[in-house]
């Protein structure tokens, strides 16, 4: 490798992952956890069979799941303004990762609660327990640990999604180095750079997940058993 | 203390109950017996609300009820007099022993935690599970599982108790353990409803004894009674199949 592209390497990776922890980390964040309450409300509605809103919620599901998320971004982004409503990139990014990403969190949300054996409602019931006492402090609590596995895979997707909202100019890392490769013409460093970047995050990711699930574990006796 | 008439339900088109009536009184075990397919969870189900009837009133405690219209609100008071065993334990997967049995204390009975903790530690040392407290479900075997269900069951202070075939998920060396808690409760006058397979333990902890077939109780009567003086050839035959099955082991 040239003296010349192990400098430029070396002066764009702290600006690279600068963006990364400035930009890319906290639209992970903020889109997931409001993909998180998306989907828990939308599974709810589904298992709780709420008439009217459950149509709603399959609509919504439906949509989501069948356009891509390049797509929404365009229309979120470039297509709204002409009706009037005209987002900054930043927010409406989010929005729309929330939204993406909240149709398939409920999915996986929905499967693990109704993965949890149906004896567990009724001995709540027959312990004078309601519907919600249940849902909130057995139910919900055990179908996080079958959903936590998923979700996790949910989380890593959408670290190296959020690449797409370059497109709505958004200058997240990818946006960084595509300027930085622009300037420079050394195209198969950088991108090699940038997913390396990539690679440490989700792999951080990882790690918290196996953490996490230890923790999970620990918290119901040291294994998953369905009574 | 317990009275229903006319328990009616149909699962599809198949109606399962076709008209029961019982009747218990305060410190009465009454033993539910019968073949499978009987109707006999499905009527210890609609009892406590789980399934509901089709047709059917319930006096207790001096109420009665229309058993296919009481209100949701009505039928969380009638629980809090009520507890119910299951068959697969159905312990809180999530929580430990002692968590198991507080829970409906303080969530449900608004109890305060150290109150509800002193009392589901009693009940845990009645079912002789006092230092399992914090084992989860999945530490514990099958038959400290439906202990612990039975101090659970046992710590609301229930009027009534029913139990669904509490012992038929059990490994036979665990039976006895269970039987025996249950045989203590009997002996400390708490009224229960035991649908069982056990013949033996009907007949020396029951005092009256319900015979289901077909989704109809063909025989109601005290637990001597029918052992002793049993003239309907249904349940004959059905007492002998029973003996010969013992006699074959």
């Amino acid at each position: 490798m040239s003296e010349r592209v192990l400098n430029i390497l070396i002066t764009s990776f702290p600006r690279i992952l600068g963006q990364g922890l400035l930009v890319t980390i906290p639209l992970t964040a903020i889109s997931f956890a409001l993909a998180l309450v998306i989907a828990v409300i939308c599974a709810m509605v589904q298992i709780a069979d709420v008439k009217g809103l459950k149509q709603i919620v399959r609509f919504y599901i439906w949509i989501i799941r069948g356009t891509p998320l390049l797509v929404q971004l365009y229309l979120v982004y470039f297509g709204l303004p002409d009706l009037g409503i005209a987002l900054p990139a930043f927010p409406c990014a989010v929005a729309v990762f929330a939204l993406n990403e909240g149709a398939y969190c409920a999915e996986t949300v929905r499967a693990s609660i109704e993965a949890v054996p149906r004896g567990q409602m009724e001995a709540g019931y027959c312990v004078g327990m309601s519907y919600i006492q249940i849902m909130r402090r057995i139910v919900l609590p055990q179908a996080f640990r079958t959903a936590f596995p998923p979700l996790s895979n949910s989380l890593i997707s959408m670290v190296k999604d959020t690449s797409l909202a370059a497109n709505i100019t958004v200058t997240e890392m990818f946006m960084t180095t595509q300027r930085v490769a622009g300037r420079t013409y050394e195209h198969l460093a950088l991108y090699a750079e940038v997913a390396l970047i990539y690679l440490i995050f989700c792999t951080v990711i990882t790690w918290l997940q196996r953490l996490g699930e230890k923790k999970l574990n620990a918290m119901n006796g040291g294994n998953v058993i369905r009574a | 203390m317990l009275e229903v008439k006319g328990l009616r339900k149909s699962f599809g088109g198949s109606e399962i109950l076709k008209g029961v009536d019982l009747s218990i009184g305060k410190g009465d075990v009454l033993a539910v017996l019968g073949p499978s397919g009987g109707g006999k969870t499905t009527l210890l189900r609609c009892l406590n609300y789980l399934e509901r009837a089709d047709a059917g009133t319930m006096t207790f405690l001096d109420r009665t009820m229309d058993m296919p219209t009481l209100s949701r609100k009505d039928v969380a008071a009638y629980r809090r007099h009520t507890a119910f065993v299951f068959q697969s334990f159905n312990l809180f997967a999530n929580k430990t022993a002692l968590q198991n049995v507080t829970e409906g204390l303080i969530v449900a009975r608004k109890m305060p935690k150290r109150e509800a903790e002193e009392r589901a530690m009693a009940a845990l040392e009645r079912v002789g599970l006092a230092d399992k407290g914090s084992a989860y479900p999945s530490q514990l075997s099958g038959g400290q599982q439906q202990r612990v269900a039975i101090a659970r069951a046992v710590a609301g202070q229930p009027d009534v108790i029913f139990f669904d075939e509490p012992t038929s998920a059990l490994d036979p060396e665990l039976i006895g353990g269970v039987l025996d808690v249950i045989r203590a409760l009997a002996e400390d006058g708490m009224t229960m409803i035991v649908v069982t397979h056990e013949i033996n333990f009907a007949r020396n902890v029951s005092t009256r004894v319900l015979f289901m077939d077909g989704g109809k109780a063909l025989a109601e009567e005290p637990t001597a009674a029918f052992f002793q003086e049993q003239k309907l050839e249904r349940v004959q035959s059905f007492l002998r199949s029973l003996d010969r099955k013992e006699g074959e082991l």
